[in-house]
């Protein structure tokens, strides 16, 4: 049964996930072959000089991408399951219900986690090999948040997803814009270092903010069609 | 243990906001037998649906489905229950085939050929998502899935919405032939009654609000009865008599509806000094009778 569940959400996912994939890996070659002009006309002396004495990290443009990513997986993931209240079949399925939803979000979770760590692999790898250590984790330390962020993002939005009132759902949009805001407080590279293992904490438990949702869902907290 | 009834519904009261939808309905559904909820749009068949699944608490009294409170339902007793939901509603975004594979992971005794048998009367190709079939084809598909699962109840939500009579035809007949051969329970809503007489044993008619008759079919089909005659033009309506169901005249051809005999209406009819002639006595299918007790608007 749970091989069926996984199989359900691998359909509803299967276009988007390689999509995704290569969108934000296309974002890390964009970036990759910003640095290397840089390197080949400047030397790569001059990228750890600006990355001192300015403190930027040159993957800036990275900010919103697991953010979007995110957002946008958890929507191809749920809006089909509450398009003509479908959570109905979902709930029905002889199969614990909190565990079956549990389930579809740690789906999107792994696709999710997967995509960032082959982004994160490929910024390594290329960051590894022009820049000293130090500075190669100062960069991937300083993008740490957005993709933590980016999990969070699609915690939040499948609550909102599943959330079945209209009424409801803004007000937990309103939320999750607070909430996403605590992650781009502050431009400064490494600020977040220090409340890394909190925002992970945060984010895991937001991974129960959408069984609220559809508890509210079977207490029958429902628009009037 | 075999329970006697498979759904035992005891005072069910349930509002939307300030709305009664409706007040105190009780019902019982014997084990073997179709039982048909029929009303109007909104008179809550879709809401004792959702209680029944437990989408939706009732403000009071309680269901129960083998045995089991409604509120507390376990695997095992969802495992024993098929449900078509309003509008025939699937994984849309699946095939045939994949939907198949999908929901044969949930029951033990899920019976592939009986899936197949109906997709095969469909003129589609395998891989062709649900979204792009018609309604029709749609209705065959969740049809074929609540079959196959070979369940003991099945709970099927104003099943024939959308369906062209060829449809709704084949779906009754397939319904009847699977439920009498498996001994199976069906519950079911719909606001269709054409063909209804066909499928079911039992029924409540509700309006808005209440429950107007709770009968077998064959009962309310021997003693449900039209009288017409004819009065004299002046006569705008007939008084109200709490045996007679939506009385009208239209120019000076009365018709009312009645469990009560023709004896009793002549009597009525004397009683309050109607001069009347022409008098009839109809015998009424369901979809009549249903139009008598709920009236035409």
């Amino acid at each position: 049964m749970k091989k069926a569940i996984l199989y359900k959400e691998w359909i509803k996912t299967r276009l988007y996930f390689p999509i995704s994939l290569a969108i934000s890996l296309a974002f890390i070659v964009f970036l990759i072959l910003r640095l290397q002009r840089v390197a080949h006309f400047k030397g790569v002396e001059h990228i750890w000089n600006i990355m001192l004495s300015h403190d930027v990290i040159f993957i800036e443009l990275l900010n919103f991408v697991p953010v979007v990513l995110g957002s946008l997986l958890a929507i191809v993931q749920f809006i089909p399951e509450m398009q003509q209240k479908r959570l109905k079949l979902t709930l029905h399925l002889p199969f614990n219900q909190q565990k079956m939803i549990l389930i579809m979000l740690s789906v999107g979770f792994g696709e999710i986690l997967l995509i960032y760590l082959v982004n994160y692999s490929v910024l390594y790898t290329y960051l590894q090999s022009i820049l000293a250590p130090e500075l190669t984790g100062r960069i991937l330390i300083t993008s740490l948040p957005w993709y933590i962020c980016g999990i969070t993002v699609y915690l939040l939005t499948a609550w909102i997803c599943l959330e079945p009132t209209w009424k409801r759902r803004f007000v937990n949009l309103f939320l999750s814009c607070g909430i996403i805001r605590i992650f781009f407080m502050n431009d400064v590279p490494q600020s977040y270092d220090s409340f890394l293992f909190a925002l992970s904490i945060f984010t895991l438990s937001c991974l129960f903010l959408p069984l609220l949702s559809v508890d509210r869902f079977k207490m029958g907290k429902q628009d009037l069609s | 243990m075999i329970q006697e009834n498979v759904i035992e519904c005891k005072n069910l009261t349930h509002y939307y906001d300030k709305h009664l939808i409706y007040e105190n309905l009780s019902f019982n559904v014997p084990y073997g037998h179709i039982f048909g909820l029929l009303g109007k749009n909104g008179t809550g068949k879709t809401t004792t649906i959702n209680i029944l699944n437990g989408y939706l608490q009732p403000k009071s009294g309680e269901c129960r489905i083998f045995g089991e409170n409604i509120q507390q339902m376990t695997s095992e007793t969802r495992r024993r229950m098929a449900l078509l939901i309003e509008g025939h509603v699937q994984y849309s975004f699946m095939t045939i085939e994949e939907i198949e594979k999908f929901y044969s992971a949930f029951y033990p005794r899920w019976e592939k050929a009986v899936y197949y048998e109906l997709m095969n009367k469909l003129k589609i190709a395998p891989k062709q998502r649900i979204c792009h079939m018609s309604c029709g084809q749609r209705s065959q598909v969740a049809l074929g899935l609540i079959l196959a699962q070979h369940a003991e109840l099945l709970i099927l939500d104003d099943f024939s919405l959308g369906l062209d009579p060829g449809y709704r035809r084949l779906f009754i007949e397939y319904l009847k032939e699977y439920a009498t051969a498996e001994n199976q329970t069906i519950f079911l809503t719909s606001h269709i009654i054409q063909d209804m007489e066909r499928l079911i044993d039992d029924c409540i008619i509700m309006d808005y609000g209440k429950i107007l008759v709770q009968k077998s079919v064959q009962e309310l089909m021997n003693k449900f009865c039209r009288y017409t005659f004819s009065v004299n033009q002046s006569i705008g309506g007939l008084p109200n008599d709490s045996e007679l169901y939506n009385s009208s005249v239209i120019r000076g051809h009365a018709e009312t509806y009645s469990f009560s005999k023709a004896d009793y209406i002549e009597g009525w009819l004397k009683n309050c000094g109607i001069e009347y002639s022409e008098f009839k006595t109809e015998y009424l299918d369901l979809e009549d009778i249903f139009i008598g007790l709920t009236g035409k608007y």
